[in-house]
């Protein structure tokens, strides 16, 4: 099955709900994001761990003269990412159907494009494509969170939008420098990453380029200090796009690593790995102090969000294939627990007289064991306690870190208590304690409950079985840091004893421009 | 059946028992149903842990080590953590304890929290808690033993905030959970040096073996390794300085307190250092930090139990000194005496809280020492369980902390060296137990007999508050979900109360008797495979000479002969006295009674800092700095706009002149271009 | 007596026949203005210009694919100027069908307003096909004059005389400009054909002042018809006060052609000289990305706005030309041809809403669009995204090809110029999209609307607000006109359409580029 069916099975379903109707378009949407969902769960069936390589790859010219193709593929680092789009759209949708909205077909078209945009970018094995489907992206959220969004969502959206554009422009720049200095011998431009990743480009190129790369992801992730968009952009929000947003577009930016900067840019990347890695720590420690000073619960896992894609970008630049596995993993697990999390507030401001104040809240558990419950769970997966999916992806990200940068790994391990103060303190905070005044007390309903369980679902299933990601995502992660774990000199089988913490060759030495050569 | 089989049981039927309760609890019949499944749940794992004791004795000495994986959990790069549970003569011991303990414990509970509208939840949680303390004590790799140390974590902290709707109970949670994460990052950081420093397996028999061949002794970073296991030891412990969240805990129902805060999961830590002695062995330095540290403990919290007046606190602090002795005999390599006063003390300190629980029956609730008195004859059976409490607390001769103390003291004066630092202030410790244990039995059970008691004992009407009210802050509360229920019970008249206590008071006093002196040594012998491989551990068992056994015994006896004594003469005799010493040496009352300042010390380096930075970061940092670089841009290309259309006036004279200028400047460039 | 036979040069009719087309449906335009009864003017007159229109570009497609210099080398008939007169050609039935029920027409008359057009088509055809200094200035005079008078059509209205007297001034000093760089690069090449000065180029005299000078002086005057900072002065307010369907068609018509001699002059004929005023403009076109987008910020008028926009795109088809390669050709022309249809666009939206509403080309005249009129406000939405440069539009893959090129020319830094420039330009165009989108119409109730949103995304009220204030705000709302709403839906489906599949633009445009360096 071609995966451009998955690609576009959201938009066409979206488009033709619009124009049946407006009581049609939400069960077509809902219909189409399901349908997404089913294929993506085909694609984990139907993968073949232990290959590196893409699988069901689709590829196509698109512009021939520009060198741009139409190509698609799966492979371990988009596998799951696919699905955890495809699951959260889903539930989203499922959420927004057990509401009005104005203007129902635009809606739900929007969301529909905004699916299909992203899973295009998670799919996209060609950079301009990718590059395309990543500023795609912003366009429907643009209309979503400015038309239907909360207070003062105008100037939310527009500094949002812009914000990540602008770092998505200059990555537009830099990509089109990518694919024109790494012009074969054969004088024939192309954007394909396989042909890409043939030709090394010189580490001074690699260098300005990988900095674009990196403002863009880092924009979108978002990485202190560039997060000024997050507190009017998430407060702005309404809560199933709050939730997809939060959860699914910082991942594109992460993934973008992965994909792209790690195996273009492999000097570069070695070159500036203390600065990412510092920037992450920055974030994860700013992160972590703003959300236990926030009171607003959005802000708080917005803020918690910045310092979990901290946690990522750390795993990621440690430039092993244990910091990659554990990225690829808790890049799923904070996903899922993000967007349970929105769904759980958005239930309690409905408890709380609308606001989603935590001092405004309390005493919920008091008549609502089971939302109590699941809050619980998910509070507990977001604070990565052992025995949920997201302590073993910290685990493994912390592991890849210690053995790349010890010093750094230590300091961050003050994040996980961190994460451990603000989650209980805004659980405590919402459910706990006396019974707020304005607070009453009802159990969660039936709709709310089949749009959270869902989630708590898989979380809970993760929890049990994470093996399940990382044997499929093994060979893919290796490969990904092959090239800088080749010149940091981490490649070494995990058991021998890594007595001497490697040194990270500067980029412009001689062994660099080697390593870019090497395929 | 394999003993690995018996213990897969063993592990399923809390699990089980805490599963159906949280979905099914609420439709069984019956109001108490729910609590008797948690009970039998726990009791039959007792039994299958039983069943596996039986079927490792079916082995030889030299092999009963037997391991069984459930599935790969997440193996993959060079990380290898597999459910891998360690069935051995070690692990087993605290099956026995664990299970036995809880089985107990959860009959108790059935009546203790009968009214309590969390009944189901109460048991849901405690059968989790049972489950995660045996996957702690069953694991076989270190991945499943860091998921089972923080599951206790979070029951704890589940069952500390029991009674939700109480702000000091949610206050004292958070802070048990956040100091035992501190916990659990020590344990996963030392895990890190270990395995990936290492052996390169995160499974324990490979570590074990590899361990020496990987480093040298007194490698860096095992050292550091092990050192950072002990911080997750002494959280868990509450060993100082980790101890703060264990007296706050006793917000928890008092059952809670007796199972998880006395018996078992405190324990965890003495466990882990033993479970983990190759690799102590191979960093003595290490060792020693737990050895100084847990004799720290034992001094510190014996000397803040002598002034607190909330009875459960005292028995809280209690339990953090009798840890102490623990922590301190494994890292002395004296790993069975250990275990052994870690077995004893369960079954005494156990009783000490049910019968505490009963007296705050009795109270309704009030809990402060300062208002009890004279329950001897009101509640008997209470009284003598905790006077046997006491002695065995109290190491009085031949009741079961006498022998389990003895040893422990007697080895580390056999270790010689610094180590009669450790000996004396461990007999100094003995001293003081003996004498806070019965300050609180004559305030509780002599003296005047108190409103309670004197009603108790003529009317035989249990005392109820008319507002039921938080013992700490005694603001008023209501007894509906998230408060304490409406009953309050004694063992006198709850036979399920009567039952659990008796047989751990049987405990209290014939525990000890399995490993006497010159008479038998079970619980050596039954350990001994487990620790036959390190010399140390040998060394240790013939170091005291028999001369060094008996004057510890004659000494122990009379000190605790003598605490008991004084404790008499100052609280019976002549009351008056307490306070005399009170004025006397007002600056040592003040630091026991201000609990030497710990929790005042953490609050001014950590909290306060903390919040004032975090203030800082919302109110300053992300206005000027994050919102600067946004608006700075902004307000950048808004000038030039205005600049722009400044010069857009719409004359032409001035579009003119730009011309001109534009002109001029094009003209120019090509002119110096043709030079 | 001796007979000196005089020989015209030889004329190819069929390759000239475009333009002849166009000229001789001028006159007969003209003459059919003179018609009895309005029926005749007003239905004859348009059909006549549609189909001169027509036969110019059924002649031009006849022409495709051959390459002949004509009337001795006077003009050249190639793929090049051939794509330009398909751009103009349908810029200028756009324009036909805007003008229809616009007021300038009864004004200036039904004859005189066509012929006009028509003969300034004539006009850039003439330019794009230019081959030599003459033909050049002949067809920059054409187009120029007849536009001045078209500016100001509407003579009852203050403003559109204004902008056509400020354009007949700024532009008389641009052609004055431009005439004396002619001068000069005749005097230092002698040579007035376009092969023969790339030949004087390649002698010595490559840095020869007089020729610099000359060159100089033409890039500033082709700057005026191209409104390049900071010779753009004129725009905004010519643009503002023209009749709009004359906006749209300077705006997109002019700069095709103006940009068609641009390429001619400076690609072939300059060619070697590249790396003197390949600098200079480079430096002209970061001048124009950053003035006009920064001049477009905070423009209320939807035509001022837009004019800015024109300013700056014109920055960024500079880019093209700078790099002086085939790959910036034909980014150049496919940028011209994507721009055509966005512009065209944005300023039908803009027309029809002039009509609908009392706020003329004001932005409060598209308050709440969306939900009152979805067919206007999707064709103005996609050209915003368009102009923005924003994915799956044609404007994306104009400005990805700009930038490819630039960066492929060695001008990688005025590739990043490029996208700095629509990193400002996203504050006015998404500021137009918020306007139609997430704004009620303006009514009685809630005065022009506030942009700030009020309460949650789910109150009825606000539901209800953009049909009823509507139907409120207007006493008796006249309807835009179809053909006005058919032109916005045309375009805007196109930037759509080339956005996902532009193959068929692509290749026009390479065919264009390959007609230029086949000169060389």
């Amino acid at each position: 099955m071609p995966l451009s069916f998955l690609l576009w099975a959201p938009l066409f379903f979206a488009l033709l709900g619009a124009l049946l109707g407006r009581r049609a378009a939400p069960r077509v949407a809902l219909f189409g994001s399901a349908v997404a969902l089913g294929m993506a769960i085909y694609y984990i069936a139907d993968f073949q761990s232990g290959r590196p390589g893409l699988q069901h790859v689709t590829d196509v010219v698109w512009i021939a003269v520009l060198g741009i193709h139409y190509k698609l593929g799966v492979d371990g680092l988009n596998l799951f990412l696919l699905t955890l789009t495809a699951l959260l759209w889903c539930v989203a949708t499922l959420y927004a159907t057990f509401r009005e909205w104005e203007r129902p077909q635009l809606f739900y078209f929007f969301m529909g494009l905004a699916e299909s945009a992203v899973l295009g970018a998670f799919l996209a094995q060609d950079l301009a494509l990718f590059v395309a489907f990543f500023d795609l992206m912003l366009v429907p959220f643009y209309f979503l969170i400015g038309s239907w969004g909360g207070r003062k969502r105008v100037q939310a959206t527009t500094k949002l939008v812009i914000y990540t554009l602008v770092g998505s422009l200059l990555m537009l720049a830099a990509a089109i420098a990518t694919g024109v200095e790494s012009v074969g011998n054969n004088g024939q431009i192309s954007f394909a990453f396989s042909d890409l990743v043939r030709v090394g480009l010189p580490t001074g190129t690699q260098e300005w380029i990988f900095l674009l790369f990196a403002a863009a992801f880092l924009v979108k992730m978002p990485a202190f200090p560039l997060h000024g968009w997050l507190p009017d952009g998430y407060r702005a929000m309404p809560i199933p796009v709050v939730a997809v947003f939060s959860a699914v577009l910082s991942k594109v930016a992460a993934y973008g690593f992965l994909r792209i900067v790690l195996p273009l840019f492999p000097q570069a990347t070695v070159h500036f790995q203390e600065l990412l890695l510092l920037i992450a720590l920055a974030s994860i420690l700013y992160g972590s102090i703003m959300a236990f000073t926030a009171t607003d619960l959005r802000l708080i896992v917005g803020f918690s969000s910045i310092a979990q894609l901290g946690f990522i970008t750390l795993g990621i630049f440690a430039l092993n294939p244990q910091g990659t596995q554990g990225a690829l993993l808790q890049m799923v697990n904070h996903g899922l627990v993000t967007a349970a999390l929105f769904f759980i507030i958005a239930v309690l401001a409905a408890r709380s007289g609308g606001s989603e104040d935590v001092r405004d809240m309390g005493g919920i558990a008091f008549r609502a064991p089971v939302l109590a419950a699941l809050f619980l769970i998910v509070a507990l997966a977001t604070l990565a306690m052992p025995g949920s999916s997201n302590f073993m992806g910290e685990f493994y990200i912390l592991l890849g870190v210690f053995k790349s940068k010890l010093v750094i790994a230590c300091v961050a391990f003050t994040g996980v208590v961190l994460a451990s103060v603000y989650m209980l303190r805004a659980y405590i905070g919402a459910v706990h304690n006396r019974v707020g005044p304005k607070v009453q007390s009802r159990e969660i309903s039936l709709r709310d409950g089949a749009v959270v369980a869902p989630l708590v679902l898989v979380i809970v299933a993760l929890a049990v079985y994470p093996q399940l990601l990382l044997s499929r995502q093994q060979a893919t992660a290796q490969a990904a840091v092959a090239q800088t774990a080749l010149l940091t000199g981490q490649i070494q089988p995990p058991r021998a004893t890594a007595q001497t913490a490697p040194v990270p060759i500067p980029g412009g030495g001689p062994q660099g421009t080697q390593g870019g050569q090497t395929p | 059946m394999s003993p690995t089989t018996w213990a897969w049981i063993c592990l399923a039927l809390p699990l089980a028992g805490c599963l159906f309760n949280a979905f099914f609890g609420r439709m069984l019949p019956g109001d108490r149903t729910a609590g008797w499944l948690g009970t039998a749940a726990v009791a039959l794992s007792f039994v299958a842990a039983v069943g596996a004791f039986i079927a490792l004795l079916g082995h030889a000495p030299d092999d009963r080590t037997f391991t069984s994986t459930a599935w790969d959990y997440a193996d993959s790069v060079g990380v290898n953590a597999k459910l891998t549970i360690l069935i051995d003569p070690l692990s087993i011991f605290m099956m026995l304890v664990v299970s036995g303990v809880s089985a107990l414990i959860h009959l108790y509970s059935v009546t203790y929290v009968w009214k309590d509208r969390g009944f189901v939840r109460f048991f849901s949680y405690l059968n989790f808690f049972v489950f995660s303390m045996l996957l702690l004590v069953m694991a076989g790799n270190f991945v499943p033993l860091i998921i089972g140390w923080a599951f206790v974590g979070a029951a704890s902290y589940m069952l500390i905030s029991f009674w939700f709707r109480r702000t000091t109970a949610t206050r004292a949670g958070i802070k048990a959970f956040v100091i035992n994460v501190i916990g659990d990052v020590g344990l996963v950081l030392g895990t890190y040096f270990i395995v990936f420093r290492g052996s390169g397996s995160l499974d324990f028999l490979d570590t074990f073996k590899h361990v020496q061949a990987t480093f040298p002794p007194n490698d860096g970073d095992l050292v550091a390794g092990c050192i950072l296991l002990l911080v997750g030891a002494f959280a868990k412990s509450a060993q100082v300085p980790l101890h703060t969240w264990l007296p706050d805990a006793m917000e928890g129902p008092t059952p809670v307190s007796a199972l998880i805060h006395a018996a078992t999961m405190v324990t965890a830590g003495v466990y882990l250092i033993a479970r983990m002695h190759p690799l102590f062995h191979d960093a003595p330095a290490a060792a020693d930090v737990g050895a100084v540290v847990g004799c720290a403990t034992l001094v510190i919290a014996a000397t803040i139990a002598l002034s607190q007046t909330d009875l459960k606190r005292v028995i809280a602090y209690s339990t953090m000194s009798q840890i102490g002795y623990m922590i301190m005999a494994v890292s002395v390599s004296a790993y069975a005496a250990g275990m052994f006063h870690l077995y004893t003390h369960a079954f005494f300190k156990a009783l000490l809280f049910m019968a505490a629980g009963s007296i705050i029956g009795a109270m309704g609730g009030e809990q402060s020492l300062d208002r009890m008195g004279g329950f001897r004859r009101a509640l008997p059976f209470t009284f003598a369980c905790f006077v046997v409490g006491g002695l065995a607390l109290s190491a009085f001769p031949i009741f079961s902390g006498y022998f389990s103390k003895d040893d422990i003291l007697a080895l580390v004066g056999g270790e010689g060296g610094w180590h009669w630092i450790l000996y004396v202030l461990g007999y100094v410790g003995a001293f003081l137990t003996a004498l806070y244990t019965f300050r609180m039995i004559f305030r509780a059970f002599f003296g005047p007999e108190c409103k309670e008691a004197r009603e108790l004992r003529e009317t035989g009407h249990l005392a109820h508050p008319e507002h039921p009210f938080n013992p700490d802050t005694h603001e008023e509360e209501d007894t509906d979900v998230g408060f304490p229920g409406p009953g309050h019970y004694i063992a006198e008249r709850a036979w399920p109360m009567k039952v659990a206590m008796t047989v751990l008071a049987a405990g209290a006093v014939l525990a000890g008797l399995i490993q006497v002196p010159f008479v038998d040594d079970l619980v050596n012998t039954y350990l001994r495979p487990d620790f036959v491989t390190d010399p140390a551990y040998e060394q240790v068992i013939q170091g005291p000479s028999d001369f060094l056994e008996i004057f510890g015994l004659i000494l122990s006896a009379l000190i605790a002969v003598g605490g008991i004594g004084l404790a008499y003469v100052i609280w019976v005799q002549r009351p008056e006295l307490a306070s005399a010493f009170r004025e006397r040496f007002r600056p040592l009352y003040e630091l026991s009674f201000h609990k030497w300042w710990f929790d005042e010390l953490y609050d001014a380096v950590f909290v306060r800092p903390g919040a004032t930075i975090g203030r800082w970061a919302a109110t300053v940092f992300e206005r000027v700095v994050i919102d600067g670089l946004v608006n700075g841009t902004v307000s950048v290309v808004r000038a030039g706009s205005s600049v722009v259309r400044a010069a857009q006036d719409g004359f032409l004279r001035v579009y003119a002149a730009l011309l001109l200028l534009g002109l001029a400047l094009v003209a120019l460039w090509f002119l110096l271009q043709s030079t | 007596m001796t007979v000196v036979a005089l020989s015209g040069p030889f004329i190819n009719w069929s390759a000239l026949s475009p333009v002849v087309a166009l000229v001789g449906g001028a006159v007969l335009v003209l003459l059919a203005g003179l018609l009895r009864g309005r029926a005749g003017r007003t239905f004859a007159v348009p059909f006549l210009t549609v189909a001169a229109l027509g036969a110019f570009i059924g002649l031009t497609i006849w022409q495709f694919n051959d390459r002949t210099s004509i009337i001795s080398g006077a003009l050249r008939v190639d793929d090049l100027a051939l794509v330009v007169n398909l751009i103009l050609g349908t810029a200028g039935l756009a324009t036909v069908l805007l003008s229809a029920r616009q007021s300038a027409v009864q004004q200036a008359g039904h004859g005189e307003y066509h012929a006009l057009l028509l003969s300034s088509i004539a006009g850039m055809a003439i330019l794009a096909e230019a081959q030599n200094l003459i033909t050049l200035f002949l067809g920059i005079e054409l187009l120029s004059i007849s536009l001045y008078i078209l500016c100001a059509t509407e003579m009852r209205r203050e403003s559109s005389l204004e902008s056509g007297l400020k354009y007949l001034i700024i532009g008389s000093v641009g052609s004055a400009t431009l005439l004396y760089g002619l001068a000069l690069v005749y005097g230092a090449t002698s040579s007035t054909d376009f092969t023969g000065i790339a030949r004087a180029l390649q002698g010595s005299i490559v840095n020869d002042p007089l020729l610099l000078t000359g060159i100089g002086l033409i890039i500033v005057g082709l700057a005026f018809k191209n409104s390049v900072a900071p010779f753009h002065q004129w725009t905004p307010d010519v643009y503002q006060g023209a009749p709009t369907p004359i906006t749209a068609f300077m705006a997109t018509a002019t700069k095709a052609a103006a940009f068609a001699i641009f390429l001619r002059m400076f690609d072939v004929a300059f060619i070697q000289a590249q790396e003197d005023w390949g600098p200079a403009l480079a430096v002209l076109a970061t001048v124009t990305i950053v003035v006009g987008n920064v001049g477009a910020l905070v423009q209320t008028s939807l035509k001022r706005l837009l004019a800015w926009s024109s300013v700056a795109q014109a920055g960024y088809l500079l880019a093209g030309v700078v790099v002086a390669t085939r790959l910036g050709i034909q980014a150049t022309v496919f940028y011209l041809a994507v721009y055509l249809a966005m512009n065209l666009a944005a300023f039908a939206v803009v027309l029809a809403r002039e009509r609908e509403t009392e706020f003329g080309d004001d932005i409060e005249g598209f308050a709440g669009l969306g939900a009152a009129r979805p067919v206007l406000a999707w064709p103005m939405t996609l050209a915003m995204l368009s102009l923005a440069g924003l994915p799956a539009t044609a404007g994306f893959i104009g400005k990805f090809y700009l930038i490819d090129a630039s960066v492929d020319g060695g001008y990688t830094w005025l590739g990043v110029v490029i996208v700095i420039g629509s990193m400002i330009s996203l504050g006015y165009y998404l500021r137009v999209l918020a306007v139609m989108w997430m704004r009620p119409a303006p009514s009685p109730a809630i005065a022009g609307g506030s942009a700030e949103a009020d309460g949650d995304a789910l109150t009825p009220a606000r539901a209800s607000a953009p049909a009823s204030g509507d139907g409120a705000s207007e006493p008796r709302p006249r309807y835009g006109g179809v053909e006005v709403a058919a032109v916005a839906v045309i375009f805007g489906a196109a930037t759509l359409f080339f956005g996902i599949i532009p193959s068929p633009l692509l290749d026009l445009a390479d065919h264009a580029g390959r007609a230029l360096i086949g000169l060389l």
